[in-house]
């Protein structure tokens, strides 16, 4: 079954899905309209087209581009080379979709027939929350871990919600664009 | 052949001066350093003229060997003329022939103890040089000269001079008793054997019995040192041991219980005497030394019996799983240091030898020659060089082998061994009775 | 670290121990704290901790430009960097829209072969002596020193090689690197032949893994796992066979798999798939293509606004990564989906009612690099 034989199969069944306006390069990518539809879409992919094996569970910040002045500190600088114009704060590109949002990533691959889908969902920056697939693939059990530690979206229905990577003393989620970090007692 | 971006440097440096910029070349990256590329070397060692050193070192150290056995053979008899004299200058001083005894027995037990002393240092020699040649490496090449002959020694120095930790929470007692207990008694279980004829420290009549008894009471130590060291490793691997150890003892008494038989005697310079002489004598050509191994199946058996269980009792591989460093790190004898660490070595070592000597004794024919025109070479030479072999074989199986897990030991011992020990034993029954 | 007890098993007033593995441990591969509660011999509860190499290489990535990002993924799974290269490349130039030349992509397929039988090498070796065999760790290393300086007469490094570049690799290879190459093949067969007889098949080997550890197909595909763990249970999902890249559709070898899913097929499969490295290898040697070794790529690479997403069958299974570009210098978004990651999330529930000698066989099976892990 090709991608565009999926693809329109499962917009068939979901009519409120859309095609990703910038999809990932070469794989059948899917928008998903709002939270709610994530658990169902996910589970009819799993048990009728056979998507049984979840790949990758990641978030994208939309914000804008990362600002380094939260988390590096110039009196670390190379002594022999000359100060480093300070911590270049990146300008906004133009042509860039910035926007206000999260995105969740989801990759569902199948092993007969080989194919992978990828699934999208934004999630707004204020208070962001998501629905569990823990129950559904126990692989997201640790990858959702990961994207609250890095990102702070809280995922409702997980078992065990709580960093995996940072320490659980860090204070704010690094990956997010304007992560600032608060002093600890590492920095001394 | 273009680059992807520009050198980040590039713009630095050419403000700064202070590095030279980098000639990129064709070709291969870096240039090897001349050395013989490792699949020659290592498909056919001979290649290399260090191991040819070697070997003809080796060979010239054994032709030495047997130089220095057969004139040092030569001088052996002259043995029984001390002894004599000795007596004799005694007498006239008048002393009673009890002190004589006194001082001979002396001179035997300190033999005893300088075998047990010396026996170690050569031993881990011997084993880091057997381990680094089975890994293609070389071990101790420098320390002293020759191979690193004075490794051991060297290290022995430095564990004397470390400092010696007592665990705050540790019942300190029994913590420096522990090495102790576990060395002494592997100590004193060296006396009944018989190096040669009126070589051995106490000719007892239960020489057997007594020397089980001693090996024993060596797992009272270990035990200790586990309880001792306020350490939930130490502890679990001062268990596991204690476990291992006593479980193996008994199919290691039940192989020796047919040598019994057959000699008829505990003593062990009578069971050694009783492998004298040799089969087809009779005949005018001997085919085969009377050695206890070599009787059918029985002697296979024991003696394969007694190997495995030796190899459990003394710790090693496949059996090392107190001190199985992956998992429990060092187990009973991780929280010991400078002499207390090396005291619990030579214990192993030292049981290891004694196992060695016993195999030699019960199976082997003690000091006797295979072969009846080999009998120029002195005894001691033939039981030393017997009891060297089956240590060569235990650090042999030590770096082969992985490690056997401690349920699946247990199961071993008591579902496979016993059984076999006891149905060893009614074995030696029906070949006495026909 | 929760130190609540777990509920006991038997009616007897047994007590719990609560044991660490690691972080400082001879087995556990890297700095991984497992927190165990034992009852006597049996683990009841095992709480995987990671985050100890912890070094933030997804957000380093965001600071850095592309070129300077393949550096920091070398440092990934340090066992097996030139798949991470790859994978980051991969992905990198779908972002552009170039294809290496052919002489390129060969090398690349040459290159990531020899770390997989570099990568396998470490496994056999360290997985001996959590079993307790030190001997095979020598043997292993001996080869592995051929294979890394293959490397370096190529990239100039031995463990972290920054050669595969966007739009095809740094530097070319000659004939006197080809010639020894095949040496080195030729040496490597009866190797495999000998670890065979000394590891693999030696009885005591196969009773402390056969029959441990042992994972289902679906219970694989569940927790995501990939590469030898995976196949080991069942599955033959191979990304070299699924979607190939770098011409692997013109290579012969064979995807290997087995039934049972315990520790001795995964380490088994593992020492096959050298094998069949050695094939491939043989296969690209024979066919060398000629012609350039990097494509036209812009000096500073400016990918157009875009996402990708390559994935590679590295050694220690699936590893993908996933580019977001905004159209500046550096990615605005570099997710590596770490297979050892995902095959590390196992754990907690396939120690639950082993001993501990089988817990350590099960780990070292895994073959987890915990650079990979914590990225």
């Amino acid at each position: 079954m090709t991608n565009e034989r999926v693809t329109a199969q499962i917009l068939a069944q979901f009519p409120q899905l859309e095609k990703d306006p910038s999809p990932v390069k070469d794989y059948p990518t899917l928008r998903l309209p709002d939270a709610a539809s994530l658990l169902p879409v996910i589970s009819h992919l799993k048990d009728s087209l056979g998507f049984s094996y979840l790949d990758m569970v990641t978030a994208v910040d939309w914000k804008g581009p990362v600002d380094p002045a939260g988390y590096v500190r110039e009196e670390r600088a190379h002594p022999f080379q000359a100060k480093p114009a300070a911590a270049a704060a990146a300008k906004p590109l133009p042509g860039a979709p910035y926007r206000d949002a999260f995105t969740l990533v989801y990759a569902l691959s199948r092993f007969a027939n080989p194919l992978k889908i990828f699934l999208k969902l934004d999630v707004p920056r204020e208070q962001p929350r998501a629905a569990s697939l823990a129950r559904i693939f126990r692989t997201a059990d640790w990858q959702e871990r990961e994207v609250f530690d890095l990102f702070g979206i809280f995922f409702d229905g997980h078992p065990d919600l709580r960093r995996i990577l940072t320490l659980e003393s860090l204070q704010g989620h690094p990956l997010r664009k304007d992560y600032a970090h608060a002093e600890d007692r590492f920095d001394r | 052949m273009s680059e992807t971006e520009k050198t980040p440097s590039s713009s630095a440096a050419k403000s700064a001066a202070l590095l030279p910029e980098p000639v990129f070349t064709e070709g291969p990256w870096v240039l090897l350093p001349h050395r013989a590329w490792p699949t020659e070397m290592w498909a056919s060692p001979w290649k290399l003229p260090r191991y040819r050193r070697g070997a003809m070192m080796l060979a010239g150290l054994l032709l030495l060997g047997t130089g220095a056995a057969l004139l040092i053979g030569e001088i052996a008899p002259w043995a029984d003329m001390l002894h004599a004299r000795l007596m004799l200058a005694m007498a006239t001083f008048g002393l009673p022939p009890p002190a004589v005894m006194c001082v001979w027995g002396a001179l035997q037990i300190a033999l005893l103890i300088g075998i047990f002393i010396l026996a170690p240092v050569v031993i881990v020699w011997w084993e880091r040089k057997i381990s680094a040649h089975i890994q293609s490496r070389f071990g101790p090449m420098r320390t002293g000269g020759f191979h690193g002959w004075l490794q051991t020694a060297a290290d022995g120095l430095k564990l004397l001079l470390k400092e010696n930790i007592t665990p705050q929470h540790a019942d300190s007692w029994v913590h420096r008793l522990a090495p102790a207990v576990a060395l002494v008694p592997a100590l004193v279980a060296f006396a009944p054997v018989s190096f040669g004829q009126e070589l051995s420290a106490a000719d007892i009549d239960i020489g057997t019995l007594y020397i089980f008894a001693m090996t024993g009471v060596s797992v009272l130590g270990i035990m200790m040192a586990g309880w001792a060291s306020a350490n939930k490793y130490s502890l679990l691997g001062g268990l596991r041991s204690a476990a291992q150890l006593v479980s193996y003892e008994l199919p290691r008494t039940f192989a020796v219980v047919p040598v019994l038989m057959f000699a008829g005697s505990l003593n062990l310079s009578q069971i050694v005497a009783a492998q004298q002489g040799y089969w087809g004598e009779g005949y005018g050509f001997a085919l085969l030394p009377r050695w206890f191994i070599f009787y059918p199946v029985v002697g296979q058996l024991s003696f394969i019996i007694f190997l495995i269980a030796s190899i459990a009792e003394t710790n090693r591989t496949p059996f090392d799983i107190p001190e199985a460093e992956s998992e429990l790190v060092s187990g009973f004898h991780t929280e010991y240091s400078g002499i207390k660490f090396s005291l619990f070595f030579m214990a192993e070592y030292g049981a290891m030898l004694l196992s060695c000597l016993l195999m030699a004794s019960f199976f082997l024919g003690g000091g006797s020659a295979p072969l009846p025109f080999l009998r120029f070479i002195p005894s001691w030479a033939w039981f030393l060089s017997k009891a060297v072999v089956l240590v060569f074989c235990f650090l042999w199986f030590r770096w082969t082998f992985p490690r056997m897990r401690v349920d699946r030991l247990m199961d071993f011992c008591w579902k496979f061994l016993l059984p076999w020990s006891f149905a060893n034993i009614a074995f030696a029954g029906l070949y006495l009775l026909l | 670290m929760n130190t609540a007890p777990a509920p006991s098993r038997s009616e007897l007033k047994t007590d719990q121990l609560f044991v660490n593995l690691g972080p400082q441990h001879p087995s556990t591969h890297g700095v991984l704290r497992v927190g165990l509660t034992i009852e006597g011999e049996i683990i009841v509860k095992a709480e995987p901790d990671i985050g100890y190499l912890h070094r933030g290489i997804e957000k380093l990535c965001e600071t850095r430009s592309y070129g300077q990002c393949i550096v920091l993924s070398d440092r990934l799974d340090y066992c097996s960097a030139m798949t991470n290269n790859l994978a980051f490349c991969l992905a990198a130039e779908k972002l552009l829209g170039v294809h290496a030349p052919q002489r390129a992509d060969a090398l690349r397929v040459a290159m990531c072969e020899l770390q997989r039988i570099a990568s396998h090498l470490i496994l056999l070796g360290t997985y001996g002596i959590d079993i307790g065999a030190f001997t095979p760790f020598l043997y292993a290393f001996r080869e592995r020193e051929m294979v890394m300086d293959l490397f370096e007469m190529v990239s100039g490094a031995r463990l972290t090689y920054n050669y595969i570049r966007i739009g095809g690799v740094r530097a070319d290879v000659d004939a006197q690197w080809v010639a020894r190459t095949r040496e080195f093949l030729e040496y490597f067969k009866p190797r495999l032949d000998e670890y065979d007889t000394l590891l693999s098949y030696n009885p005591i080997f196969i009773d402390r893994t056969r029959g441990v550890g042992v994972i289902s197909a679906e219970k694989a595909a569940d927790y995501g796992l990939s590469g030898p763990n995976l196949r080991a249970s069942g599955p033959a999902y191979d990304a070299r066979r699924a979607e190939p890249h770098c011409g692997y559709e013109k290579y012969p070898f064979d995807v290997i798999t087995a039934e049972s899913g315990d520790c001795w097929d995964r380490y088994h499969c593992r020492v096959r798939e050298m094998r069949q490295s050695v094939r491939i290898l043989e296969a690209v040697l024979d066919g060398l293509p000629g012609g350039e070794i990097l494509a036209k790529v812009p000096k500073i690479v400016k990918p157009a606004p875009g996402e990708s997403y390559a994935h590679v069958e590295g050694a220690r299974g699936d590893l993908g990564v996933y580019l977001v570009s905004d159209g500046g210098p550096n990615p605005f978004r570099a997710h590596v989906r770490a297979p050892s990651f995902l095959n590390l999330s196992i754990l907690q529930e396939i120690f639950l009612g082993q001993r501990m000698a089988d817990a350590i066989a099960i780990l070292g099976s895994l073959d987890i690099v915990l650079g990979e892990v914590d990225r």
